[in-house]
């Protein structure tokens, strides 16, 4: 068979992403970037379209011209096509749609307390990404020539993830694996436990009931998927149980950044709620990153939540197999055997070694110093002109005394009498100074311009992290162009009632929980 | 209305159920042959949904656990009406096409021979439990070239 598609999309796909470098690149942009406040996004705007619109332009040019014959080169390159397409709509919504709905939302005055329409509705390029995604399947279908290379967003996600593992160091991965381990043994456990109870009582068929806990309690439309053929659920079972998980995950990806704003949740509370509370994983990572757009701390742990869950898999869709055989036989019906290797073998996810190897190689200091790994190191061997000025310091001594706390007196002290941060402790304890307003603006902006004097970002974790957003623009943005509305309009009969119960029980207990004992230091 | 030709189509739901049971008393009366078009409704293609974890080889087990399954809840189906059409000496074919609904009957039109009547189901009543995957009625009236019957829900 012949994957690629005679058709000049990719070509065109190509000239697009050229034409937009160019125009970046040369300065064209300036006033629209200015209007929408994306000036410091030139830079990639003018490098990301150059690199892939060239590999398009060629890939596009074979593709039109080119003799395609069955074979590994005509169906991995037949890919490239969705995956421009999917790259091309990501960029769009990344770089004009998301700021120009921030503009547009701006000039309507804020709408709750001090907040804007697009922050409360959590509207950034993820979730723009995502509905845009989802109207391009829904309202227009994929292109023929771009159905094959739209699956390469899963891939996207995967090395996303993969990467991600870079990022950590050895005490966050411990701290934060261990709260993900417990926090996920206990809802992940208890409620496929409920599922199933609830589904005995309402007296569901036992392949329903296998099924529909394998979604609500792991990990989703993922779950689902590999535990029907386990459980050998009915058809019908099978739509309603992704129907009712697609409509929930989606419910969360708007809500809990909402509720985690208005909340107050710091990253870490955040991704650990969402990482728990999230049916779909597939949202998960969107909800982690529509809290947190422009940064990377919320997706590190809600990823991390995200791994211990796909490493359940395997252990949940082996207890249901035998739960199904036994049920069965109790009742006096057939049913084939489970073989334990084959099913821990197959369900393995392969794609967390990857992250487990980048992990270990980081922590060598391969890719960067210890110090780098968290983004934005501390280092005040700094020169003159950025130590704090007279006006400054007079700026600071005249509000000295709206401060209480023992330990920020101090800090401000030292900063005075210093004219920069001394410490990584005093850096810390006057952000929390700024955060709680304590000072006016003009003294909180001199706090501000000191700290930045001393926290350097790391050139390299920088741009690792923004090819790993990219990463998850492009995989998120694709994985929406697979939800229809079909499928959705699925979601119904007993699966709805109690995937309802269960994930509204499991949304708000893992928030009390996370509310109660997660802190925002690790 | 003596038709020599019946085009239904039908799934195995109830109200489904309730056309096969009107078309199989219309054939009877009027000595006609049936053909049985069965549907499987294209959002099939998106039960993958947004998954991202499963790995190539559970997605492969996936689908082709899907379609045994379709594809043995539709031969039961058929079997056992077949088995009504011959227990009452009716002339009976069948096809399963893959699609949307409206779609797939109109091209059985075209495409399957000359009907002089189509039955069908009518719609799922709010309430009813069933997979929502219905006939658009209005853009199957406006391309219809031949008679239609729909016949009741039998809980509506």
């Amino acid at each position: 068979m012949v994957y690629t598609r005679k058709h000049p999309a990719l070509l065109i796909m190509g000239l697009v992403l050229l034409a937009i470098g160019w125009l970046a690149g040369s300065g064209n942009l300036k006033d629209l970037t200015a209007y929408l406040g994306t000036a410091r996004l030139l830079g990639e705007m003018t490098t990301l379209p150059y690199v892939f619109g060239t590999v398009a332009l060629v890939v596009g040019l074979w593709h039109q011209f080119g003799s395609h014959k069955p074979g590994q080169l005509d169906y991995y390159l037949s890919t490239v096509a969705g995956g421009t397409f999917i790259l091309l709509i990501a960029m769009i919504v990344r770089w004009f749609l998301d700021p120009w709905v921030a503009v547009m939302s701006k000039a309507m005055g804020p709408v709750l307390a001090d907040k804007f329409l697009h922050d409360v509705l959590g509207l950034n390029y993820i979730v723009l990404g995502i509905a845009t995604g989802m109207i391009v399947v829904n309202v227009f279908k994929i292109p023929d020539w771009a159905e094959n290379g739209v699956r390469l967003s899963r891939l996207g996600l995967k090395t996303g993830v993969v990467l991600l593992g870079t990022l950590y160091s050895l005490a966050e991965l411990w701290q934060i694996g261990l709260l993900s381990v417990v926090m996920i043994g206990f809802f992940v456990l208890g409620s496929v436990w409920l599922v199933l109870i609830m589904g005995e009582r309402r007296k569901i068929p036992n392949s329903m009931g296998g099924v529909l806990s394998a979604g609500v309690g792991v990990c989703g439309v993922s779950a689902a998927v590999a535990a029907a053929p386990v459980v050998q659920a009915k058809s019908t079972e099978i739509a309603y149980t992704i129907g009712t998980i697609l409509v929930w995950g989606l419910g969360c990806m708007f809500l809990f950044p909402a509720i985690g704003h208005l909340f107050g949740m710091g990253h870490i509370q955040f991704g650990a709620w969402a990482g728990t509370g999230i049916l779909n994983s597939a949202q998960v990572a969107g909800a982690a990153l529509a809290f947190q757009p422009n940064g990377i701390e919320t997706l590190k742990v809600a990823e991390i939540f995200n791994i211990t869950r796909v490493l359940f898999l395997p252990i949940i869709v082996l207890w249901l197999a035998v739960w199904y055989v036994k049920r069965e036989e109790s009742e006096g019906k057939t049913s084939a055997q489970v073989s334990v290797g084959k099913v821990v073998f197959e369900k393995f996810p392969v794609f967390v070694l990857g992250f487990i190897l980048l992990f270990a190689l980081s922590s060598t200091g391969v890719f960067a110093p210890a110090q780098h790994y968290q983004g934005a190191y501390f280092d005040n061997k700094i020169k003159e002109d950025k130590l704090l000025s007279a006006k400054d310091l007079g700026t600071l001594a005249a509000e000295a005394g709206k401060i209480q706390r023992a330990d920020q007196k101090a800090a401000l002290e030292r900063l005075v009498a210093n004219k920069k941060l001394m410490s990584v402790e005093d850096d810390d304890t006057l952000r929390g100074v700024v955060n709680a307003k304590i000072l006016s603006k003009d003294a909180s902006a001199v706090l501000t311009k000191a700290h930045r004097a001393v926290r350097h970002t790391s050139k390299k974790i920088a741009m690792f992290r923004d090819f790993i957003i990219w990463l998850f623009a492009f995989g998120l943005t694709g994985l929406g162009m697979q939800i229809t509305i079909a499928a959705i309009k699925q979601a119904g009969g007993q699966p709805l009632v109690i995937g309802g119960v269960v994930g509204t029980a499991k949304a708000v207990l893992s928030l009390i929980v996370v509310l109660l004992f997660v802190r925002e230091a690790i | 209305m003596n038709p020599s030709r019946i085009l239904l189509a039908s799934h195995g739901t109830p109200g489904a159920r309730a056309a096969e049971a009107a078309a199989l008393a219309l054939a009877r009366q009027a000595g006609a042959a049936l053909h049985q078009l069965v549907v499987v409704p294209d959002l099939w293609k998106g039960m993958l949904g947004d998954d991202w974890l499963n790995n190539a080889v559970t997605h492969i087990r996936f689908g082709g656990y899907v379609e045994s399954q379709l594809g043995r809840e539709i031969a039961q189906h058929i079997r056992d009406f077949e088995a009504q059409t011959i227990a009452e000496g009716l002339a009976y074919d069948h096809e399963i096409r893959q699609g949307k609904p409206v779609e797939c009957l109109l091209a059985t039109l075209k495409e399957s021979g000359t009907f002089d009547l189509v039955v069908i189901g009518s719609p799922r009543p709010l309430g009813v439990p069933g997979l929502r995957s219905r006939l658009d009625l209005e853009t199957l009236a406006r391309r219809l070239t031949v008679r239609l019957l729909i016949v009741p829900h039998p809980e509506s």
